[in-house]
């Protein structure tokens, strides 16, 4: 049975970017109201901004917060805010978080500087754990309602290796398992938890890992489509996996790469 | 607008890494000396934003690496904007 989004509510965290300003883009598109965090300075406040009205021109609601996703205090004083805002809670969550150290375990004579302790547990919890801990809270809250999903973007750095992005891999590896033990979790709810695995995508979070150009050029002369993953291409598939009550698919690393991964 | 105190952007910098002021010098290093990631560079930045008005880009977030430094870059913008 399909279900409409019209009058649904979305919690997307990375708003203001990339994947995740193209999938509020999309849910604004079928009338469900977004619910946003985002963690920018002045410029990036002020684009995140333009972009809330662009989704209320829309007629939909949209608000956004500009605050650390990772943060126990930032947890503590959105999920009151979003009980009031939504009722029942997101429909849909996405995790669309980019933040971590692009920093290599060993140094090299390009890059003397290697990655710290620190660093590693930061870029693990904020790219990974904050999944779980915010699932915690919002289902506490009871926000999570029946037939809900919850999306984290995974990529394919969970299983291959880039340069400088270990701690990031480490992050998605874990970001994927805690979709499973999720998926398990809450199937007595009928939420579905899933990864999808974005193919390489020109965002501003790809921008910052090293030899993007290179990186990019190979993913699109591999792609048998001959072009790239849009953010688009992610948006539509998250629309489209939302408009069911259905929780039966769960637990997944579903592949959205126009068929990047299969080919040798 | 007058000299920013230094005493207050210790404080500032201090609650961000939630350390005590004291352990916050006036050259320390964030990065090297403090353990300061860069997601908490990105949190503190973000406060000064709010509480002095001023806009930082992402290229001046590389300057910002001691006490000394963060009152350099706030003094300087909010003598630009006055």
């Amino acid at each position: 049975m399909l279900v409409p989004l019209k009058g649904s509510w979305a919690l997307i965290f990375g708003v203001s970017s990339g994947l995740g300003r193209a999938t509020a883009r999309a849910l604004a598109a079928e009338s469900c109201n977004v619910i946003g965090v985002h963690f920018d300075m002045a410029d990036g406040q002020q684009a995140a901004e333009e972009l809330a009205e662009e989704l209320r021109e829309r007629g939909v609601e949209a608000h956004f917060f500009n605050r650390n996703v990772a943060a126990a205090q930032t947890r503590a004083e959105l999920v009151p805010l979003i009980k009031e805002l939504s009722g029942v809670g997101p429909r849909i969550v996405l995790h669309s978080v980019a933040f971590g150290a692009l920093v290599p375990f060993v140094p090299t004579e390009s890059t003397p500087k290697s990655l710290t302790a620190k660093q590693m547990a930061m870029t693990l919890d904020v790219m990974a754990h904050s999944l779980v801990y915010w699932t915690q809270d919002l289902l506490a809250a009871n926000l999570l309602p029946k037939g809900g999903k919850i999306y984290a973007l995974t990529s394919s750095g969970s299983t291959r290796v880039l340069r400088s992005y270990g701690a990031v891999s480490a992050a998605k590896a874990a970001l994927e398992s805690h979709v499973r033990q999720l998926a398990v979790e809450l199937a007595p709810y009928e939420i579905a938890v899933n990864a999808i695995r974005a193919g390489t995508t020109i965002t501003p979070a790809l921008l910052k890992i090293p030899k993007t150009p290179e990186v990019a050029e190979r993913a699109r002369a591999v792609n048998p489509h001959g072009r790239l993953t849009t953010p688009e291409d992610v948006a539509e598939t998250i629309v489209l996996l939302s408009t069911t009550d259905s929780s039966w698919i769960t637990g997944n690393v579903i592949g959205v790469d126009g068929g990047e991964a299969i080919v040798a | 607008m007058a000299n920013i105190d230094k005493d207050e952007l210790r404080l500032l910098v201090a609650d961000v890494i939630e350390l005590e002021p004291n352990e916050v010098s006036d050259t320390a290093d964030f990065v090297s000396e403090l353990e300061v990631d860069s997601l908490t560079m990105l949190e503190i930045t973000m406060r000064l934003e709010k509480k002095y008005g001023i806009k930082v880009v992402e290229d001046e977030l590389l300057e910002i690496t001691s006490l000394n430094r963060v009152h350099k870059l706030v003094t300087a913008k909010l003598a630009a904007v006055s």
